[in-house]
């Protein structure tokens, strides 16, 4: 009962209406490859958006998630082409998320900075770097099925980005809603000293938050490595800002202390379902960005509204 | 007076090899976007006819900032080199360093996009690159027996450029079948949005054997969507534009692909061209106002003639020779005005 | 703008109450033009309340107040100004990029016809200003580039710049040096000279007989004392402050000194005032901290219990020593800490009374790595019994509780779980008279039980009544020790003025 709150209710209701909407108008909308697109493009985005959640509800925030997950394609692609090996590409990418996330974190607890202008001052080293490592885009020239399959492949006819999503998202839903670390997080973006005097190690968890979405962005990059067959500089251009209005939509609260997994995955997937009938209905595609931001105002708004009712 | 004699032929000789060989010795080039491949390879072209003729090349990225472009343009002009070649950032925001360049004497070449003022520009045609393409991509359908291209076109429709590109390619296809395009996009130019739209699109109707991109990329993401939909590739016709770098390459080499058509621009030959122009400008030729340098359809047939693809070192070997062949038009078929 | 030539401030029998406290009782005062009358009181003694009424940040219940025999009518801050009643509160108040000009004429900057800034004749003024004054600043300084006292400076002159006739100081000297204390004596001297009537309030005994002409004691809201400072001394001062009668002393087991040690804290600091600190703390023992506002207790307790870093010493835990650790050691080691600001730092807002009762006691809940939710709503509802909270069940959102209930489940949030020693933190505050008891006798009962406790507290009857041993701070160090039934009130508070 309790993860089907009022807000879920009223996005989960949004969802229904869209999706009426949309297949009234095209018919095509419930055709099984177009549920696969969405759910496709959908995944990557809720991979990333779990991390996400649990950082908004301690209170942070990650703006280098989008850098982070071209450079991951760059070094995903870079490392299998020179070893030829898919494990350590992968071993690769996720030492160097868990460098990153590490960084990001201990600059926000450690030197205290903002984590807003501390990863905003990451978004900008990565950008930058990227080109450092490679001014080029790097080519799959290893041709190892496997590495197509991450991306492109299906699992018992469900593509396999939504399955490897599938397979992290309990994984969250338990961490954030049934066991102490979930409250850990909570309790510290709503009120850190209380936390912390309650025995809590609020930097500790704060860094465990950057280290996570890092990891995450891992997966992330990896699948969009794979359906690119690519790995590709500025690639995954404002993904954080998708990422981060999918997860306030979802009910987060910007101001830390509330954080919802459902809600996150029901913010994405009505914005994905937006873009999605943007294209079907033919509408020019610059709604894809006007039609959100309009949505996350709103969202917010009554966000706001609704606390201020029950409080 | 045998001896004075020999003297004044060598002499004449002398200073008619010095009129002939008086090239620049230091050219500048602001490049508006360094970091892109494709002009990564245009200075790579530069780079190589300045190395062949002696001169001095020096680069400037403006990073698409427009103010930086001018800092960079009046940087050039204190240092004192003798021709100043840029890619504007955008058409009217270089107006004011033209101005200044004349006022100075200073020779001023363009790259890729006019603007009011200048004295010679040297670009690719975009309407007839997609017209290549697309005159190409029509032939393979005539020869599979089809009569009808259903299109898919992976665009940029906010630059006058792909919209050229994207019109080229439709008319060309006409030619030679019903030509029918399904499919309008924006992907950005970039692979992963393409990947994206190009989803959606196909999903909404996959009836498709044509896919159009207005760069590698589009092209690309077009052709990655395709495949991550499961879709069969055999009645499949790709074709992509620009040969920025390695991806058509790449892409164009692997077995049974459907990648079989680059419009190429050779970025490489674009900046040994505009060297050239540079040379010509300084020796106070006659330029013309618009030198178009050379486009082509390229196929796994013939790419070999112009690039030596070096596919286990990822590197690629431009035959500047081979593309100087090519015949170019003196004049584009369509510009921006005509859209 | 009213005419301020007065001889005299009367105010007389003025009361205020708030719910459960009759803050001020009758009071009655004469402050004088040209002279300095200091107010005194132990914390709760009703100064802030009067100081608030003059400044007309507070309605009185009753009373009045007078310039002489002209009634004031002071409805709010505004009115309180016109009359030229100031206050210079303990915090300063300036806008410190600003310069010294700019903030003494923040609200009405010399311009021209124009409405342009008219630079010259803000210094011209300034530097008037402060020779009437007796000042010597350079009105172009930028606020952060002055000490303290220099900053103390410009808000009094910026007090006193428009027609003041009443200047009330509210702790003037809290953070001043020995030297710039001598400065702003030299100040108030030059105010008197300009016929203004000065109220001091403080609790530095020392310094009103530097200052003050005249003091008055306030004590539970009540008047007890009006003296020339020529006909008074300290003893005297302290026994009108402290003479209250304490309210209820509890049976405390005798030989508790003897018991094993839990705590030894030794020679700690920090960069939050505490200054080599050492004590030690026994099983079952309520060992009392008593100080004034801003002599360190917060901060030691803070210290104590991991929440800020100290920089020097070590503390000794379950056999175990601890020089750099942080809240979560404490809490481990069966420390709970409960906060005088339950708002700032105890309830978390976006969690309901369980989730609030539970939060550092999550382990005890875990299945694996899963809360059992069952076993702690249970725990939650043998509290929410226990301490008859006010609720309809454990599930609702904790700010919706009233502020005792939510005080009792902060409590709560620490017995749950296995505790040694409880650190609170002026656990009375804020609570009404009746309740007072309650939450003493509740601390009496667990400390008989085994627990430790140690008790920040400012009020006098709580660590009277409580405590086995106190020790008194002063400026972030341990001035004093104080054994059960050998001490008295006077020698306390002796103690912490020093």
């Amino acid at each position: 009962m309790k993860y089907f709150q009022t807000n879920e209710s009223i996005l989960f209701g949004l969802l229904v209406l869209l999706c009426i909407f949309l297949s009234f108008y095209n018919p095509q909308f419930y055709s099984i490859q177009n549920i696969h697109s969405i759910l496709r493009s959908s995944s990557t985005v809720m991979i990333v958006a779990f991390g996400m959640t649990i950082l908004l509800t301690s209170g942070e925030v990650d703006l280098s998630v989008g850098a982070l997950m071209s450079f991951v394609t760059v070094i995903v692609m870079d490392v299998i082409n020179i070893t030829g090996s898919i494990s350590l590409g992968l071993i690769a990418v996720f030492g160097f998320c868990l460098f990153i996330g590490l960084i990001n974190g201990l600059v926000r607890t450690v030197l205290n900075v903002n984590s807003l202008i501390a990863t905003l001052a990451m978004m900008l080293i990565l950008q930058g770097s990227v080109y450092v490592y490679s001014m080029a885009a790097i080519y799959n020239t290893h041709l190892i099925p496997l590495f197509s399959f991450i991306g492109q492949g299906f699992f018992l006819n469900i593509p396999m980005p939504v399955v490897i999503m599938l397979f992290i998202l309990p994984f969250f839903v338990v961490l954030l809603n049934y066991t102490r670390y979930g409250r850990y997080f909570s309790s510290i973006g709503s009120n850190p000293d209380a936390a912390k005097l309650s025995g809590i190690n609020n930097n500790r968890y704060k860094v465990i938050g950057f280290v996570i979405t890092s990891l995450l962005v891992g997966v992330s990059g990896v699948i969009l490595a794979s359906l690119m067959d690519t790995g590709q500089q500025g690639s995954a251009k404002g993904f954080e800002l998708i990422v981060i209005a999918a997860v306030l939509l979802g009910g987060t609260s910007f101001m830390g202390g509330k954080g919802t997994i459902i809600g996150t995955i029901l913010g994405i997937l009505i914005l994905k379902i937006i873009d999605n009938g943007i294209i079907l209905m033919r509408i020019p595609q610059e709604f894809q960005l006007i039609v959100p931001g309009f949505i996350l105002i709103l969202a917010v708004y009554f966000d706001g509204v609704r606390k201020k009712n029950s409080g | 007076m045998k001896i004075v004699s020999w003297f004044l032929a060598a002499i004449i000789t002398l200073s008619l090899a010095m009129s002939i060989s008086a090239n620049p010795k230091r050219i500048g080039y602001i490049v508006n976007y360094g970091t892109h491949e494709w002009y990564q390879n245009v200075i790579f072209g530069l780079q190589s006819r300045a190395d062949e003729l002696g001169i001095d090349l020096e680069v400037m990225d403006a990073n698409l900032d427009i103010n930086k472009q001018t800092q960079q343009a009046e940087d050039f002009m204190t240092k004192g080199v003798d021709v100043l070649i840029m890619t504007p950032v955008n058409e009217e925001g270089v107006v004011p360093i033209l101005r200044k360049a004349k006022a100075e004497g200073m020779p001023t070449v363009l790259e890729g996009n006019p603007a009011k003022g200048m004295t010679t520009l040297f670009a690719i045609c975009d309407y007839d690159a997609g017209y290549k393409a697309g005159d190409a991509v029509g032939r393979i359908l005539v020869s599979r027996g089809e009569s009808q291209a259903r299109v898919m076109d992976v665009g940029l429709p906010l630059l006058s450029a792909t919209l050229l590109r994207s019109l080229g390619f439709m008319e060309a296809l006409a030619q030679h079948v019903d030509a029918v395009k399904v499919h309008e996009l924006d992907g950005s130019g970039m692979i992963d949005s393409s990947v994206e739209v190009a989803s959606a699109a196909l999903a909404a109707d996959s009836n498709i054997n044509v896919i159009y991109g207005i760069n590698d990329g589009s092209a690309l993401g077009g052709l990655q969507a395709w495949r991550a939909a499961g879709l069969p590739e055999d009645d499949l016709v790709v074709a992509g534009t620009g040969s920025e770098g390695l991806a058509f390459l790449n892409e164009m080499t692997k077995e049974g692909t459907p990648y079989l058509v680059e419009a190429a621009m050779f970025p490489e030959g674009v900046g040994y061209t505009g060297m050239n122009l540079a040379v010509d400008l300084f020796n106070g030729v006659d330029v013309p106002e618009h030198k178009v340098t050379p486009t082509l359809a390229l196929t796994v047939h013939n790419f070999a003639k112009y690039y030596d693809f070096d596919k286990a070192g990822q590197k690629r070997a431009i035959n500047f020779e081979n593309v100087a062949k090519i015949p170019t038009e003196t004049k584009c078929t369509k510009y921006s005005s005509d859209l | 703008m009213v005419n301020i030539n007065f001889k005299e401030l009367n105010i007389e029998s003025v009361s205020k109450s708030f719910p459960g406290v009759q803050a001020l009782d009758n009071v009655s005062m004469k402050i004088s033009a040209g002279k300095v009358h200091a107010l005194m009181g132990e914390n709760g003694a009703g100064k802030s309340t009067l100081i608030k009424i003059l400044a007309g940040a507070y309605s009185k219940d009753t009373g009045n107040i007078l310039f002489d025999q002209n009634k004031l009518n002071i409805r709010n801050p505004n009115d309180s100004l016109n009359y030229g009643i100031k206050v210079v509160y303990q915090e300063i108040s300036l806008i410190s990029e600003f310069s010294v000009a700019e903030n003494i004429f923040l609200d009405n900057f010399p311009t021209n016809s124009l409405g342009v800034m008219n630079w010259n004749k803000l210094y011209k003024d300034t530097e008037e200003l402060f020779n009437r004054v007796g000042f010597n600043l350079n009105p172009k300084s930028k606020i952060s580039d002055l000490s303290i006292s220099q900053q103390q400076m410009v808000e009094i002159a910026r007090a006193v710049f428009k027609n003041a006739s009443v200047v009330i100081m509210d702790e003037p000297t809290s953070s001043l040096t020995p030297n710039e204390i001598e400065k702003l004596f030299t100040v108030i001297k030059n105010l008197k000279q300009n016929n203004i009537a000065i109220l001091y309030v403080t609790h530095k005994i020392d310094e009103i007989f530097k200052i003050a002409d005249e003091v008055t004691v306030l004590r539970d809201g009540q008047h007890i004392s009006n003296k020339l400072i020529s006909e008074t001394n300290e003893e005297l001062i302290i026994k009108d402050m402290v003479g209250r009668t304490v309210n209820a002393t509890f049976e405390r087991p005798k030989d508790i000194l003897s018991a094993k040690t839990v705590m030894k804290v030794e020679k700690i600091s920090s960069k939050n005032k505490i200054k080599n600190v050492s004590f030690d703390l026994h099983e079952g023992e309520i060992l009392g901290f008593f100080g004034l506002m801003g002599a360190g207790r917060t901060e030691l307790a803070k210290a104590v219990f991991g929440y800020d870093k100290i920089t020097e010493g070590q503390i000794e835990v379950n056999n175990n020593i601890y020089k750099s650790f942080n809240t979560s050691t404490m809490v481990n080691n069966g420390i709970g800490y409960i906060t005088e600001d339950r708002k700032g730092e105890g309830i978390v807002k976006d969690m309901n009374l369980r989730e609030n009762m539970s939060l550092p006691s999550l382990k005890i809940f875990e299945d694996l790595f899963i809360i059992n939710r069952k076993r702690e709503k249970k725990a939650a509802d043998e509290y929410i019994k226990k301490f008859s909270v006010k609720t309809p069940s454990s599930e609702r959102l904790i700010t919706l509780l009233s502020g005792g209930n939510q005080q009792k489940v902060l409590v709560s949030r620490w017995l749950i779980r296995e505790l040694k020693i409880i650190i609170l933190d002026e656990p009375t505050r804020g609570v009404d008279i009746g309740a007072k008891t309650e939450v003493l006798s509740l601390i009496n009962d667990l400390a008989k039980q085994g627990l430790s406790v140690l008790l920040m507290t400012s009020e006098m009857n709580d660590l009277l009544s409580l405590s086995d041993r106190i020790l008194v701070m002063a400026d972030g160090k341990i001035s004093k020790e104080f054994y059960r039934g050998k001490v008295t009130q006077e020698e306390i508070f002796k103690a912490s003025v020093n």
